[in-house]
């Protein structure tokens, strides 16, 4: 793990940057589709291949911050910033970091596909976790089996999304360390 | 996929199957009992009905920052009309069984059945 070991600052930040800015717009373009089931925040998750992506080419304090920038600057985008749906976002994404990171180190049997659809699991627990504390009302883990079941397909499509990208940012090791004169 | 994977998929099926069959055993375990539907808002109990008892349908509406309206029938009820954003209480129907709820977020409004 690590592309990004030698790495010099500079160009981390601009890495962050753009990574960062991704996220932001795969949030918000997710924000824009209506949730089809009425189920509370169930949606692909297209911006946890961001931080999965960061999970695996950086380190888990880099892919935190990008994470954390991401629902910030998607829900500004979406305007619903410190709404509850940004709580919920926020709160899911952050413990889905924790648990990707968690899965990536301690369990290095784990493929990305399972450490994506670990992640969606986490993702909806967080969520649900901070909507019972934001209604006061521990019922809503009613949801919660469904929601799982759920997380299974998209953490599944997500984490073959990721699982491609990873191949092709491998293949191009040379443009994201080293590489003098590229990109 | 690799086997860990599948023993993580296997592990979320598994809560998943849980959480369905503890649904159901509560439902079953409940399933003479005379139904209550409770709604509460921001915590606070709004009303809580006895469906069975419900002669003429009415409607209940809430307060609070979005517009809501409930509709009660015998044996049962729903979110009919809101103006919040989702709509998601909207869209869960009707609830008649012991143990569903239908909530919703931006109004922190909870409408759930009881058994008893």
């Amino acid at each position: 793990m690590g592309l990004a070991e030698n790495m010099t600052s500079t160009k981390k930040l601009a890495l962050i940057a753009i990574l960062a800015a991704q996220a932001s717009v795969l949030h918000f373009l997710e924000s824009m589709f209506p949730n089809p089931l009425p189920l509370p925040g169930v949606k692909l998750g297209l911006a946890n291949i961001i931080t999965l992506l960061a999970l695996i080419v950086l380190d888990f304090k880099t892919a935190l911050q990008i994470t954390v920038l991401r629902t910030i600057f998607g829900s500004l985008l979406s305007g619903t910033l410190f709404g509850i749906g940004f709580f919920m976002s926020f709160s899911g994404a952050v413990t889905a970091t924790f648990v990707m990171a968690l899965l990536l180190r301690l369990f290095r049997g784990c493929g990305i596909v399972g450490v994506s659809i670990a992640g969606a699991a986490a993702h909806n627990l967080g969520q649900l976790v901070m909507a019972a504390l934001i209604i006061q009302f521990a019922g809503i883990f009613f949801y919660l089996p469904f929601m799982l079941l759920f997380s299974v397909p998209t953490g599944f499509l997500t984490g073959l999304l990721t699982r491609e990208l990873v191949k092709h940012i491998k293949a191009a090791k040379g443009c994201l360390t080293g590489g003098q004169g590229k990109i | 996929m690799k086997k860990h994977d599948v023993i993580l998929v296997a592990v979320i099926i598994f809560m998943v199957l849980t959480g369905f069959g503890g649904l159901k055993v509560y439902q079953r375990q409940n399933e003479k009992e005379p139904r209550f539907a409770v709604i509460t808002q921001d915590n606070v109990l709004v009303e809580r009905i006895d469906l069975n008892a419900v002669e003429e349908p009415r409607e209940i509406i809430l307060p609070g920052p979005y517009h809501e309206i409930l509709r009660v029938e015998k044996g049962r009820i729903r979110f009919k009309e809101a103006d919040c954003p989702d709509r998601i209480c909207v869209r869960r129907g009707w609830l008649q069984n012991p143990g569903e709820i239908a909530v919703c977020l931006p109004n922190k409004a909870v409408v759930r059945i009881t058994g008893d």
